[in-house]
């Protein structure tokens, strides 16, 4: 039982690190990046790889996997800062997808749907067979605590004080010209970097990594870790995080108690849970996914009651 | 050789036609790009199939019997989900659309096992003509999908109805202003394009194989006809159809056919840097 | 005195919990024009808004020909036999000329045919523009559109929201001719007006806002020879 209890918080690490580098994102730049898969597949399949394929030691192949997830990061900000919201959330779900497309086509590479088998472990001959999985929880718990101080401190430093107040006010940014733009596109790297980090830890944890673990459905999970933490609140999305793979666990021992249930309609069964979670838990929340902006014009468009007040 | 790629793309470019035709509609309306069109595409191809295949009825039966249902589904989801929402920015939009396709998508997984299916059809040799082959099932497609781009160009041009869509797509407030019942409108609105996307399930599940990704597969190649034409403009959704159509036909030629859904996010993303409004349109896009 | 076709008491109106303007009591009798002018943030356009059912009042009533309509859906108060012409945003640019007047018959449509006909006579240089997409129409000829727009029903009272902004100088005076001309038909009209002097050259009511209340409500020319009005308000043109 402990065993499995290692292995849901070793996994709700990986979960951490993603819903971090998202508020970074989301939270100082305010771009909605609904490509987190891809960004997670980058990293994995580039330590992945590396190791594997071209026998880098893990030294070099996880930092690798972090400058690759930086410069994709780098290179879609860059793309599609000036974009409208909506939009460029889209432009990060295909840059996502288009990145699961290529591993799943170039299997020659990748392995594809077969799964790339990858050996290379962190210290593993050091720990040994017996207390490594509580190792590799440490390890990734100490990841998650460099990412969470990370984070923190360029949030709460001048840059990201300036970059939260002006986020929705493009008047003021454009004012504030392009440094303002350089930084938004270095946030929105760095969070590829973590994203990145968190798909190498993946891969050298399970051992065995294909392009079905990166679809859409990660971005829906993160982006449920961070609302459900309350959205902005670093503390609040580790809370989340943890939540959301409690729940998802938690719901396999479903598939024991109805038996009709196999694997593939957990999942089903699951996603839709999830999905509602999300749909209903923006519906109670009054700010909705983003705050609104500090201006609002509101002419009528409910259908209320005719407004008699005694005069 | 070439005029099979002609072909090629013009079965492509019905297929993703009216659904662009919709969407594009949709947006004007709605002023969000609704991701739910995957799951609604889905549902229609497999509420057909189960008309179809289980319960025996022929296949045009089974169309119409998908269309209105999907329809339903399409009115279900704007009741409960997005218009209680109307308020809220366009990105919470695109998440809760995005979790709706998700959902449709998993409930349809949850009832049905993963296997390939498909249609209850005779089956026909393609005609040939010449070099060029094409199947009955795909002239009939593009054949139903120029009718349904006529009627709906019929429908926006020429009634009362059609009028108050567009008045509503252009300037919602000063349609109320005029006396426009703009939720009525909307709600027609979507469930018509619920009929469209329903009936593209059909064509999917025709031209491609009913599996609970089909909608999802079709989504982003839809979107990207739609902002090719300038999103908002149901009919530069047709050029942009065809370009589409096009340049996947082009594309396979060289590269494996499974990068065919690559080629919409391309356009897409080329067009969003350099020509963000398309062919036609005139909506903000930019900051 | 026959009961004004539009009268205002005690209006309260503004954005989410903002208070823009308070304690407004007006009435416009039928068949007479009333031009509303004031320094900007007074609260002029939002006071309109209120009235046309945009804004939802957060007190008091509004009333036309006598059936109160405050708190009604903009969609509804149409039906009233009020026509509001927005200052901003008030033609659809993707319809034709047409086509936007025949937006304007919206309600009933049955009348759509002689009320056009009646349009293009009021607007010939609209006539050869009938199938030209609004947004593709100058200036000037938009307005016409929009005020047509509102005529088509033929409503007891027209909500005018600075009709001659953004219209060039010759432009204006031709607008206000028209306002002339659409009043001589019987209807009564609410105006708001940034341009003061021609406003309430104009109309036979004026009133003064600022701050979000009527400061004066006099006779239109008696507040053009007003000295402290003419210090204050008249003073700035656009």
């Amino acid at each position: 039982m402990s065993a499995y209890l290692i292995s849901m918080t070793t996994y709700a690490g990986f979960f951490m690190i993603l819903a971090l580098a998202l508020n970074l994102q989301w939270g100082l730049t305010g771009m909605v990046n609904f490509g987190i898969a891809g960004f997670y597949a980058l990293g994995a399949y580039a330590s992945g790889l590396l190791s594997a394929k071209a026998g880098w030691p893990l030294g070099l192949s996880i930092p690798a996997a972090v400058a690759v997830g930086l410069v994709a990061g780098g290179l879609v900000a860059l793309l599609s800062m000036r974009l409208r919201e909506d939009f460029l959330a889209i432009v990060t779900l295909g840059v996502g997808e288009m990145i699961r497309l290529v591993v799943l086509n170039e299997d020659q590479i990748t392995e594809g749907p077969r799964g790339l088998r990858i050996d290379a472990q962190p210290f593993r001959d050091l720990v040994g067979q017996e207390n490594y999985a509580i190792f590799y929880l440490c390890f990734v718990a100490l990841f998650v605590a460099v990412t969470y101080a990370i984070c923190e401190r360029i949030r709460t430093g001048p840059m990201g004080r300036t970059l939260r107040a002006i986020r929705e006010d493009d008047v003021v940014a454009g004012v504030l010209g392009k440094d303002v733009f350089r930084h938004r596109v270095q946030i929105f790297a760095i969070g590829g970097g973590f994203m990145g980090l968190a798909g190498a830890l993946y891969a050298h944890y399970t051992q065995n990594i294909s392009p079905e673990v990166f679809m859409p459905m990660v971005a829906m999970f993160i982006w449920m870790s961070v609302i459900v933490g309350g959205a902005g609140n670093n503390r609040g999305l580790l809370i989340g995080a943890g939540t959301v793979i409690m729940f998802l666990e938690g719901t396999r021992f479903i598939g024991d108690v109805i038996p009709s249930l196999d694997a593939e309609k957990m999942s089903a069964l699951r996603i839709i849970i999830i999905g509602l979670l999300l749909i209903v838990t923006i519906r109670l929340r009054p700010r909705g996914l983003l705050p609104e902006p500090k201006f609002t014009y509101e002419p009528r468009k409910d259908a209320g009651k005719p407004a008699r007040s005694p005069t | 050789m070439s005029l099979q790629i002609l072909i090629n793309a013009l079965v492509n470019a019905a297929l993703i036609a009216p659904p662009a035709m919709a969407f594009s509609l949709l947006f004007g309306i709605l002023r969000f790009p609704n991701f739910a069109i995957g799951g609604y595409i889905t549902v229609g191809a497999f509420a057909a199939y189960t008309l179809n295949v289980p319960l025996g009825l022929p296949l045009p039966l089974a169309t119409a019997g998908a269309m209105a249902f999907t329809g339903l589904v399409v009115w279900l989801a704007h009741v409960l989900v997005f218009k209680p929402m109307e308020g809220q920015s366009a990105v919470t939009l695109l998440v809760v659309s995005i979790a709706v396709t998700l959902i449709l998508e998993s409930v349809i997984r949850l009832f049905y096992s993963a296997d390939v299916r498909g249609f209850d059809i005779p089956l026909q040799r393609p005609y040939r003509i010449g070099e060029m082959r094409i199947t009955k099932e795909q002239i009939e497609i593009i054949v139903l999908a120029v009718a349904m781009g006529t009627g709906l160009h019929l429908l926006l041009r020429y009634t009362r109805i059609g009028r108050a869509m567009r008045a509503v797509a252009d300037n919602p407030m000063l349609a109320s202003i005029r006396g426009v019942d703009a939720a009525r409108v909307t709600t027609f609105t979507t469930v018509l394009c619920g009929a469209i996307f329903g009936l593209t399930g059909v064509f999917a599940g025709l031209d491609l194989v009913i599996e609970p990704l089909v909608g999802w597969n079709l989504t982003i190649p839809i979107f990207a006809a739609a902002i090719l034409g300038g999103i908002g403009s149901p009919y530069g959704a047709i050029l942009g159809a065809i370009v589409l159509g096009l340049a996947e036909e082009l594309t396979i030629l060289v590269l494996p056919s499974t990068y065919k859904i690559g080629v919409g996010f391309v356009i897409i993303a080329v067009l969003l840097l350099v020509r963000p409004q398309g062919l036609f349109g005139t909506v903000e896009i930019k900051k | 005195m026959p009961e004004p076709i539009l009268s205002v008491a005690g209006l309260r109106s503004g954005y989410g919990r903002t208070v823009i303007c308070d304690d407004i009591s007006l009435s416009v009798a039928a068949g007479r024009i009333t031009c509303i002018i004031g320094p900007n943030g007074a609260g002029k356009s939002t006071l309109l808004k209120t009235i046309a059912g945009v804004i939802r009042p957060m007190a008091g009533s509004v009333r036309v020909g006598g059936v109160e309509i405050a708190g009604e859906l903009a969609a509804q108060v149409a039906r009233s036999g009020m026509a509001y012409v927005p200052q901003e945003a008030n033609i659809f640019r993707a319809l034709t000329t047409h086509e936007n007047l025949a937006m304007g018959g919206w309600i009933d449509e049955s009348r759509t045919k002689d009320a056009r006909d009646k349009v293009y006579a009021m607007f010939p240089d609209l006539a050869p523009l009938a199938k030209v997409p609004a947004g593709n129409l100058s200036g000037g000829q938009r307005q016409m559109v929009a005020f047509g727009m509102a005529l088509m029903l033929e409503p007891r009272v027209l909500l005018l929201d600075e009709p001659s902004a953004g219209l060039s100088p010759l432009m204006v005076a031709q607008m206000f001719e028209t306002v002339r001309r659409v009043n001589s038909e019987g209807v009564a009209i609410l105006m708001v007006e940034q341009n003061a002097v021609q406003g309430l050259k104009s109309a036979h009511e004026g009133i003064v806002m600022a701050s979000g209340r009527i400061v004066l409500q006099k006779p239109a020319k008696d507040l053009l020879t007003s000295a402290d009005v003419s210090e204050l308000y008249l003073g700035s043109r656009t």
